[in-house]
C-alpha cells in the first residue's frame, strides 16, 4: 500500500427489501496503483461496508463474473486499474440493460435464456458413435470460428449495444456470436436448427451494426463482425429454402472422421 | 419493498457514447447519398428529355445552392463509404488456410481498390 493516498468510489446501492430507488455511496479506498477496481470493492466489502454485494470470481479476464459500469463503461472490474482514474473518483455501477437484483448484480436469467436459444453446441445424430475415432479438423477450418469461441459470457457487450436496451426479442451479440461460431464450426450439422431461431424477426436482424459490442469485448471476440457474417448466411439460408426446399442448410462442410492419430 | 430495479432508457441514447454518435453520422450520412441518388435519377430524366433539356438542368445544377449541395453530398458519400469500407473485413473476412487477411488489406482490397479503380475509369470515360 503506497504512502496514505486515497480515491473515492462511487458505488450504485439498491436493497430490493428497503429501497424504491437506487442512490450512489461513496467510500474512500486505499490506491494502490497494482489494484483494480474490484480490488478495491472487494476491500470495501471486507473493511468498510459487508452489505455491498457484487459477483467476481478468477480476478484474472477468464471467468467473465465481475463485469460492471466503471465511470460509464462496461468493463471487467478486475482488468480496470484505479491508475486509469486516480485521483478522480470511479462511479461503479450495475452492467446496464439488464435488471438490477442487489447493487451491483444484474439478474442474467435473460441472457442465459437468449444463449440457450441458439444452441451453443455441437450438433449431429452420430454424436455417440466413437468407434471410428475423433471428428478432424484442419487448422483451416478450427480458424474459421476460433475468434468467436473466445466468449466468456461476461455481458459487457449486452451493456455496450444499444438494441439489447430497445429491443427485447433482439438475441444480442454474446449469443449470437456463439451461435454463429458453431454454424462455422466443421463438426457441427445444426445449422438449420440454429438458423431457425437466429432468422426469426428481430432475433438477429434487430442489429444495426453500431459495433460497440466488438469496442468493449475483453476478449476481441468481435461479435460484431459474427452477426453481418451470420447475416449473410441467413440470407443465403433464406433463398436455398426457395431453390432447394428439402434439406437446404443440412449439412455443414464436414468433418472427416478417421482412427486416432 | 421488493424486486428488481429496472433502469429506464434515455431518449437520447445515442450521445451516450462517442460510438454511439459515430454510428448515428453513419446512419445519417445514408440520407445525403439517397438524396443524392433522387438528383442523378432526375438528371436522366432530363437527359430522356432530350439534349436542350439536359443543358437546362445541368445550367440550374452549377448555382450556388447546387454547387454548395453537391460538395456537402461529396463529403457525406465519402464518409458513407469510408466507414463501410472500414466494416467489409468483419463482415467478410478473407482466410489465406489458417490465417486472416490484416483488416486494412482487406479494406483495401475489397473496398478501397475496387472504389478508386472504377472512380479512375469513369473519370477516364468522362475526360477522353
Amino acid at each position: 500500500m503506497s504512502d496514505s493516498k486515497t480515491i473515492t468510489l462511487e458505488l450504485f446501492r439498491y436493497h430490493p427489501e428497503t429501497d424504491s430507488e437506487p442512490r450512489f455511496q461513496s467510500y474512500e479506498v486505499p490506491y494502490d496503483e497494482d489494484w483494480v477496481v474490484l480490488d478495491a470493492i472487494n476491500w470495501i466489502k471486507d473493511y468498510v461496508d459487508g452489505s455491498v454485494t457484487h459477483r467476481w470470481s478468477c480476478r484474472m479476464g477468464v471467468c467473465g463474473s465481475c463485469g460492471m459500469m466503471v465511470n460509464g463503461e462496461p468493463k471487467l472490474t478486475c482488468a480496470a486499474f484505479l491508475k486509469s482514474y486516480y485521483p478522480f473518483p470511479v462511479r461503479v455501477e450495475p452492467l446496464v440493460n439488464f435488471p438490477v437484483e442487489r447493487d451491483l448484480v444484474v439478474d442474467m436469467d435473460g441472457f442465459m435464456e437468449k444463449l440457450r436459444d441458439v444452441k451453443p453446441y455441437i450438433i449431429r445424430d452420430d454424436v455417440n458413435d466413437t468407434s471410428q475415432g475423433e471428428y478432424r479438423q484442419s487448422p483451416a477450418e478450427l480458424a474459421q470460428y476460433k475468434q468467436y469461441s473466445m466468449c466468456i459470457n461476461c455481458m459487457l457487450c449486452y451493456s455496450a449495444c444499444p438494441v439489447v436496451g430497445h429491443e427485447e426479442e433482439f438475441l444480442g451479440p454474446a449469443a449470437l456470436a456463439l451461435g454463429h461460431r458453431y454454424n462455422k464450426d466443421s463438426r457441427d450439422r445444426g445449422k438449420s436448427e440454429r438458423m431457425e431461431v437466429m432468422l426469426s424477426n428481430e432475433a438477429m436482424w434487430g442489429c444495426t451494426f453500431v459495433g460497440e459490442c466488438s469496442v468493449v469485448c475483453p476478449k476481441h471476440v468481435d461479435p460484431a463482425g459474427a452477426i453481418q457474417q451470420a447475416k449473410a448466411m441467413g440470407a443465403q439460408e433464406y433463398f436455398k429454402r426457395f431453390v432447394m426446399p428439402r434439406g437446404a442448410g443440412t449439412k455443414g462442410a464436414g468433418a472427416s472422421r478417421g482412427a486416432g492419430a | 419493498m421488493s424486486g428488481q430495479y429496472h433502469r429506464s432508457h434515455s431518449r437520447a441514447w445515442f450521445l451516450e457514447r462517442p460510438g454511439y454518435i459515430r454510428f448515428m453520422i453513419r446512419e445519417l450520412t445514408s440520407f445525403f447519398v439517397a438524396a443524392y441518388l433522387v438528383v442523378l435519377i432526375l438528371t436522366l430524366g432530363r437527359a430522356a428529355a432530350g439534349e436542350a433539356a439536359l443543358a437546362e438542368w445541368l445550367q440550374a445544377l452549377s448555382g450556388t445552392g447546387w454547387m454548395v449541395a453537391h460538395g456537402v453530398a461529396l463529403v457525406m458519400a465519402v464518409w458513407h463509404a469510408v466507414t463501410w469500407f472500414k466494416a467489409v473485413p468483419q463482415a467478410m473476412p478473407i482466410f489465406i488456410g489458417e490465417k486472416k487477411l490484416d483488416a486494412p488489406v482487406a479494406a483495401v482490397l475489397m473496398g478501397y481498390g475496387p472504389w478508386l479503380t472504377v472512380t479512375a475509369g469513369v473519370v477516364w470515360w468522362a475526360v477522353r
